[in-house]
């Protein structure tokens, strides 16, 4: 709050003063006002429910304080199995998501042909697909008796490779669900970096390869990490395709997660669960605002 | 010239679809000269200088670097460098990441490169800044690194591509003081590309004027101001006042007033005259029957604004001398020097 207005003579000065409190009180209980709903959004959608998961994770089916539900979830071999199988499609997702965005939003920014035209108009059709129609969509197109099983029957009478209920099948639909964002995020600054620097750098006689991992590669580094944050929160929390194309065993933390609440009624492992999932993206977005403070200085 | 020619461009054509662009374009560059490409925008002259240095492929023609053709080059392989009209600096390297790169290239030491990067600030005049970033540095001093970076390279030619338009009048004179002090030190090939005559004629060891593609004139700065070739460089290049008149043998007439013709024109001529060519006398002397209509003070000259019976004039004046003449007042007007162009030229 500036003190405009607070240059009154002597006689005035306290009459002006006061008004301009109430002035000053009036507007902050109006920015109060407006806070108000999202502090409050924000205190019950996301405050209360990680301190209740987090009392719940700690608490025995006797009422009791407990380390129980964690022990569990890192002794029991099909938890330990499925917290690897989680943070293995996690990494593997997120770094081929990551890859193959790049290397389409590369063919984006530096192609003038047709083809690149048309990607560019079509690659983020998926982003406006619901989840659950499109795993269906996958579930058409690479089941026992899908569109691919289908043809290929025409030229082979082996069984079609297992797609679905299967590592491949999830891969498959992070890469699906996750691509186009990622490759938005990164040609966006991809077409953010100007041909005259990388004409500058020509001049000076650097080649395609120099030219990418010195100029281009850097420049567009801060959207990587973007990027890769996005992705790797996205595919941890997966759930939908998981859910439905997933196998039974080992299974997405998401799922684990939801079979311990609804079907076992094991609500401390799940809560233990739901704290261990937090803990990993607190942990991906501790290293996003480090990143970001970095190049800011 | 007994110089040995550094470039040499000959018969460069590179159509644009639009229709722009330049074709037969031949000149030939001089080790250690300095040649400024000078026109209005859409002359051709940075399609010139951009093929020279690689980021466009002519239609035909050859271009070449000491006896050498370079056609088939691409940038990164050319014996040339470029200042840009935008820096063009790499903002995520500090300004001794950006100098040093282009001799990392080249496989130089480190004691060497930090050696002729400690040298090349030196001579921009901006030591002490190496662990800055292109975005801390003014856009002056940024054009300096950029000058840098490409001196560093020790290029066969250095091409500049309107390197100074982005900076304010004050600083665009002094770096052009200093890069010519650089070039002329070091004894440098630089093709330097600008829309701006004065920049054009304080540089230059020649300036060459293009128009719509074409080289209208290729002469040393002051032949192209005492001696344009066309009507378009005599209207380009300074103040000029044209006067139609005719011409027959022997002598060109303008009113009353009669010039001599030593280019034996004939017919409908344009008679252009700078203004610090005229003359004036009293109305009753010989000459071009004027009145002064307006005398204004320009500084350490004045602009006196003259209507004759060939047209408006416009005639500059010592300050002092121009107390003498006032609004209205009759003169007779003669000039010390004048070119004069066949109206069927144009």
């Amino acid at each position: 709050m500036s003190g405009q207005g607070l240059s009154p003579s002597l006689e005035t000065r306290k009459p002006l003063k006061s008004t301009w409190n109430s002035r000053g009180v009036k507007h902050s209980a109006l920015g109060l006002l407006m806070v108000i709903p999202s502090f409050l959004l924000l205190l019950f959608m996301i405050v209360v429910p990680i301190v209740t998961s987090i009392q719940e994770s700690l608490t025995g089916n006797d009422g009791q304080f407990t380390r129980d539900n964690y022990k569990y979830l890192f002794t029991d071999p099909a938890m330990k199995a499925n917290i690897m199988y989680t943070l293995n499609l996690t990494v593997v997702s997120s770094v081929s998501v990551l890859v193959i965005a790049y290397l389409l939003a590369v063919f984006l920014r530096f192609s003038t042909g047709k083809l690149a035209k048309w990607i560019e108009k079509l690659y983020y059709i998926p982003m406006f697909i619901p989840s659950v129609i499109a795993t269906y969509g996958i579930i058409n197109m690479y089941g026992n008796h899908g569109w691919l099983a289908r043809i290929m029957l025409h030229f082979t009478d082996a069984p079609f490779m297992k797609v679905l209920y299967d590592y491949k099948g999830l891969l498959l639909a992070n890469l699906w669900f996750n691509i186009p964002f990622a490759a938005m995020l990164l040609s966006s600054a991809l077409s953010g970096i100007p041909n005259a620097v990388i004409e500058s750098a020509k001049d000076i006689g650097a080649g395609k390869i120099q030219i990418f991992f010195r100029i281009i590669f850097p420049l567009s580094f801060k959207s990587m990490l973007v990027a890769a944050t996005f992705v790797v929160m996205g595919v941890i929390g997966s759930f939908t395709a998981p859910f439905l194309i997933g196998p039974n065993a080992p299974q997405v933390l998401g799922v684990a997660m939801q079979q311990q609440f609804s079907v076992y009624f094991e609500t401390g492992i799940a809560s233990a669960c739901a704290v261990f999932m937090f803990a990993i993206c607190s942990l991906v977005g501790y290293f996003y605002i480090r990143n970001m403070m970095k190049e800011e200085r | 010239m007994t110089a040995q020619v550094q470039l040499s461009i000959q018969n460069l054509t590179k159509r644009y679809k639009t229709g722009d662009g330049v074709s037969g374009i031949s000149l030939d560059i001089a080790h250690g000269e300095l040649v400024t490409l000078l026109g209005p925008s859409g002359c051709g002259k940075t399609t010139v200088l951009r093929s020279v240095g690689g980021f466009l492929e002519p239609d035909s023609g050859d271009i070449q670097i000491a006896g050498k053709s370079v056609l088939h080059l691409p940038p990164e392989k050319r014996p040339t460098a470029m200042v840009f009209q935008s820096y063009n600096l790499w903002p995520h390297m500090t300004v001794y990441e950006n100098l040093a790169f282009g001799l990392k290239i080249r496989r130089q030491s480190k004691e060497q490169i930090r050696e002729a990067v400690d040298r090349a600030l030196r001579l921009v005049r901006l030591p002490g800044s190496e662990k800055k970033r292109p975005g801390e540095l003014s856009g002056g001093q940024q054009q300096r690194v950029a000058v840098a970076r490409a001196l560093l390279l020790e290029p066969a030619v250095l091409l500049l591509d309107e390197p100074f338009s982005a900076l304010d009048a004050k600083l665009r004179s002094e770096l052009r003081e200093e890069l010519r002090e650089i070039q002329s030190a070091a004894k440098l090939t630089m093709m330097f590309v600008t829309h701006d005559q004065e920049e054009a004629l304080s540089l230059s060891d020649r300036i060459i004027v293009m128009n719509r593609g074409n080289i209208e004139q290729s002469a040393s700065p002051q032949e192209i101001y005492d001696a344009p070739q066309s009507l378009f460089v005599a209207n380009f290049i300074g103040r000029m006042n044209m006067l139609n008149g005719t011409a027959d043998e022997g002598c060109i007439r303008l009113n009353h007033l009669e010039l001599s013709n030593p280019k034996e024109l004939r017919g409908e001529v344009v008679v252009a005259v700078r203004p610090e060519d005229i003359r004036w006398n009293d109305a009753s002397l010989p000459g071009l029957a004027a009145v002064v209509k307006q005398v204004m003070i320009l500084g350490h000259y004045a602009e006196i604004t003259l209507l004759t019976e060939a047209g408006l004039v416009r005639m500059f004046l010592p300050r002092e001398e121009s107390g003498q003449l006032s609004g209205g007042q009759s003169v007779s007007l003669t000039f010390t020097k004048l070119t004069a162009y066949s109206k069927s030229s144009i």
